[in-house]
């Protein structure tokens, strides 16, 4: 318990770094899939004659170009400074073992950066073939910072059994393509890339949707139908790529989501599972709705509420499929190397032995009162709160403090059979320090 | 090869010749609706009848296990743990019972703003308000059904209210408590009005309702009747406007699997009529308004009287409410139409912040 903690009341730091990150794929994947519609629509309406497309298509650049060149870099931000704070160990671990990888992606986010402002900027001031190529220079930059992220987002699930060896000592730095290209790594490369092209059509919507149905009914039509394909490489493909993409998650992380499937019909299946299914429904919704809004008849009249409702629906599948892909991580923030409360799995055993909060700045002269304060605070608020999300005080309400210590008990053997073992990490520190965290918890509820 | 069309074809014209299909797909072609920049307020009639339809079909389902009486607990408990799919069923039934309430609500203060309750769909106003009334009492009555203690409670609380109404008290002790407290009695009595007196009256309500909408169609709203009909536009119901209202409908389900899956809907401790009410009791979202108020009526005029006080101006906004369309009919000053929009305005942020309060008092 090395870092100062962050107490979020009612939400949680770890929900509001979802909150954030969730808003952040949602428009990350638009700058991608984006950057491939632009040059791509670009060259269709050249090949076709239509300037009247090529005028959509730049007040369209406009929005992408603020949507994601200030929201998309805005949230990216509030990103690092979410898991800083409420995942410091693990944002410490990011930086120290992907310093390289955090540099290369920063050198083609300024490439994408600058290119996507020259593609707005310079319509009509460089020739066509020019233009277009400013796009594909903006869509393959684009799609390289995907490549590289993918590589440390996929590396958190599936970081190698080499590497977890080699953490914390020199060899992990040869480990390096090792542990990028993890088993996770290509299926979700195509996972996001399908998405990239789907949230393309989903935020094109909006601008199509802006045009004036009385002037523009008949472009509205074209354009509608032409953005709307852009849906169904990944309503096709998906089912596949998330087939080759769990295959590849360890047994004990596929255990969550299979465990929930086989008794979802009682209720008891885990919110992984729940998660996975409004995903399903989510996305079929997005195409469904998609389709029924813009069918031919009705395009001219497609309105903002109605791509707004098509946007809704891909959020609920986008943000329901990345919270349940940080649910098969559980009870890990790396996999195998580091538990969800920043603990890593080499530590534990020392911790036990000589206490959690031995070395902490935070506990020296600390009362045992505030030292099982302290314990909550550097175990438990990384995934609880007191009374918001997830809230403690309200799940041991109906214990009392033999039911907490028994509690606290399994929590700390953390045995096979454990119940919770499958998403909670163990309870480490000493008799003294659990028997403190108990008082501490039995007074949430006096 | 076997040709198909002639089977097709007399099979078509022997189903038309009993039901007259084909007039009924002229009426639905020939029908239209207006479009204009207020058009997505026309989607919320028909969510609320999809919500119903959710309500009707998830009912039925929790009709095969449910049992009323001393039962009724572990019926619900055995729906939610061991039925298959029964915790989402139940889940969906209570999700879309607090949307069809909302949904409702967005419709009757869409047509309100739009003046739609002016001749001659007056009919329509009145079976609409009808139809939220009864939305409300099934709304009531179904918290009681699982006899969980949060429903015991809120069902007391609820019941205590109507009883300083003089004469009152005795009808409910008789009719709907079955007794002086709530208890198994109420539960069979409840069950009844919620699945079988309810539903009777309900649904001639829906069909009255639909046949006024139908019989005089979509209303416009004041600004699109100002213009000249040359301007105005409209697109056929069938195919246009149901495909975009079966959009809605799938964006509606969406949310309410979302809702339903991810926040099951709970099944506290067993009712104990013994036992104190657990703290922070409070009714479901659409009565909160009322609750707050009773509650801030209660803290200038303390007991009976401040009850009888609420519980009269209650009834006096409903009765306005109600004389809406003849309060501000066709061909009303204009004046008066403004006035009853800043009426209709100040009744939307009232019930908005009492119901707020009312969780903050909670």
């Amino acid at each position: 318990m090395n870092y100062p903690v962050w107490d979020v009341p009612i939400l949680g730091s770890s929900l509001v770094i979802a909150i954030v990150a969730i808003m952040h794929v949602f428009i990350s994947h638009f700058a991608v899939g984006g950057g491939f519609f632009l040059p791509l629509m670009e060259r269709a309406a050249l090949r076709r004659g239509r300037r009247d497309w090529l005028a959509v298509l730049r007040s369209h650049s406009k929005f992408f170009l603020v949507v994601t060149g200030v929201f998309g870099t805005v949230t990216g931000v509030g990103i690092w400074f979410a898991i800083g704070l409420g995942s410091s160990p693990a944002t410490s671990t990011l930086i120290h073992y992907w310093v390289f990888g955090w540099g290369m992606e920063w050198c083609v986010f300024v490439v994408e950066l600058a290119t996507i402002a020259a593609y707005y900027y310079l319509w009509d001031r460089v020739s066509d073939a020019t233009h277009v190529k400013l796009g594909w220079l903006y869509a393959v930059s684009s799609w390289l910072t995907l490549l590289i992220i993918n590589g440390i987002l996929t590396f958190m699930l599936t970081p190698t059994d080499a590497w977890v060896e080699a953490a914390g000592k020199p060899e992990a730095t040869f480990l390096f393509w090792h542990a990028f290209f993890n088993p996770t790594y290509f299926p979700s490369l195509v996972i996001r890339t399908l998405i990239c092209g789907s949230m393309a059509a989903v935020w094109a919507f909006v601008t199509v949707a802006r045009l004036d149905s009385a002037q523009h009914g008949d472009l509205k039509r074209e354009l509608a139908a032409w953005t709307r394909q852009w849906l169904l490489p990944a309503f096709i493909l998906l089912p596949l790529a998330v087939v080759w993409y769990v295959l590849e998650v360890p047994g004990a992380q596929r255990e969550i989501l299979f465990r929930g499937v086989a008794t979802a019909a009682q209720g008891q299946f885990t919110v992984a599972t729940r998660m996975v299914m409004i995903t399903m429904l989510a996305s079929m919704a997005t195409v469904v709705t998609a389709f029924l809004f813009t069918d031919r008849r009705n395009a001219p009249d497609f309105s903002l509420h109605g791509a707004l409702a098509v946007a809704l629906l891909a959020f609920i599948a986008f943000g329901t499929s990345e919270a349940a892909r940080e649910m098969l991580r559980k009870p890990y923030v790396i996999g195998g190397y580091m538990y969800s409360n920043g603990v890593r799995v080499s530590d534990v055993e020392q911790y036990n032995q000589r206490g959690y909060l031995t070395s902490s700045f935070l506990a020296a002269g600390a009362s045992p009162a505030e030292r099982g304060e302290l314990m909550f605070q550097g175990q438990c608020l990384s995934c609880h709160t007191l009374d918001g999300y997830r809230p403690v005080r309200r799940l041991l309400a109906a214990r009392n403090r033999e039911a907490i210590d028994n509690l606290l008990k399994v929590l700390h053997e953390h045995k096979p059979d454990s119940p919770y073992r499958a998403y909670m990490p163990p309870l480490v520190g000493t008799d003294e320090e659990i028997a403190a965290l108990r008082d501490y918890l039995v007074g949430l509820n006096p | 090869m076997l040709r198909l069309q002639p089977y097709v074809q007399s099979i078509a014209e022997w189903t038309d010749e009993r039901l007259s299909l084909r007039r009924l797909m002229a009426y639905a072609r020939a029908k239209q609706v207006p479009h204009h920049r207020h058009t997505f307020w026309y989607y919320w009639g028909g969510t609320s009848l999809f919500l119903f339809l959710v309500q009707a079909v998830t009912g039925v389902l929790l009709l095969v296990y449910y049992r009323p009486g001393p039962e009724a607990y572990d019926s619900v408990r055995h729906i939610t743990n061991e039925v298959q799919f029964g915790w989402l069923m139940r889940s969906i039934h209570a999700w879309s019972a607090t949307l069809l309430l909302a949904a409702v609500l967005v419709h009757m203060f869409s047509v309100f703003f739009m003046k739609a309750y002016r001749r001659p769909r007056e009919f329509g106003w009145w079976t609409g308000l009808l139809l939220l009334g009864v939305g409300m009492v099934f709304g009531f009555s179904g918290y009681l059904l699982p006899m969980d203690e949060l429903a015991l409670c809120a069902t007391r609380v609820g019941l205590s209210l109507p009883e300083i109404v003089p004469g009152v008290s005795k009808l409910l002790t008789v009719v709907v408590r079955g007794g002086t407290d709530v208890g198994v009695a109420t539960v069979q009595r409840f069950f009844v009005l919620h699945a079988v007196i309810l539903p009777a009256v309900f649904l001639p309500l829906v069909a009255a309702h639909l046949f006024l909408v139908q019989k005089h169609g979509n209303a416009l709203p004041p600004s699109e009747e100002a213009k000249p009909e040359a301007e105005r536009r409209t697109v056929p119901f069938v195919p246009h406007f149901m495909m975009r209202d079966m959009a809605a409908w799938v964006v509606v389900f969406t949310v309410l699997s979302m809702l339903a899956a991810l926040h099951p809907w709970k099944l506290g401790p067993q009712a104990d009529p013994l036992a104190a009410a657990p703290p922070g009791i409070h009714p479901e979202w659409y009565f909160m308004s009322q609750f707050a108020a009773l509650k801030l009526i209660g803290m200038v005029l303390p007991g009976t009287l401040g009850e009888v006080v609420g519980l009269g101006l209650f009834g006096l906004g409903m009765l306005v409410w109600g004389l809406v369309p003849l309060l501000d009919p066709e061909g009303a000053p204009l004046s008066r139409g403004r006035w009853m929009t800043r009426f209709g305005v100040a009744a939307v942020g009232g019930l908005t912040l009492l119901t707020l309060l009312g969780y903050w008092l909670a």
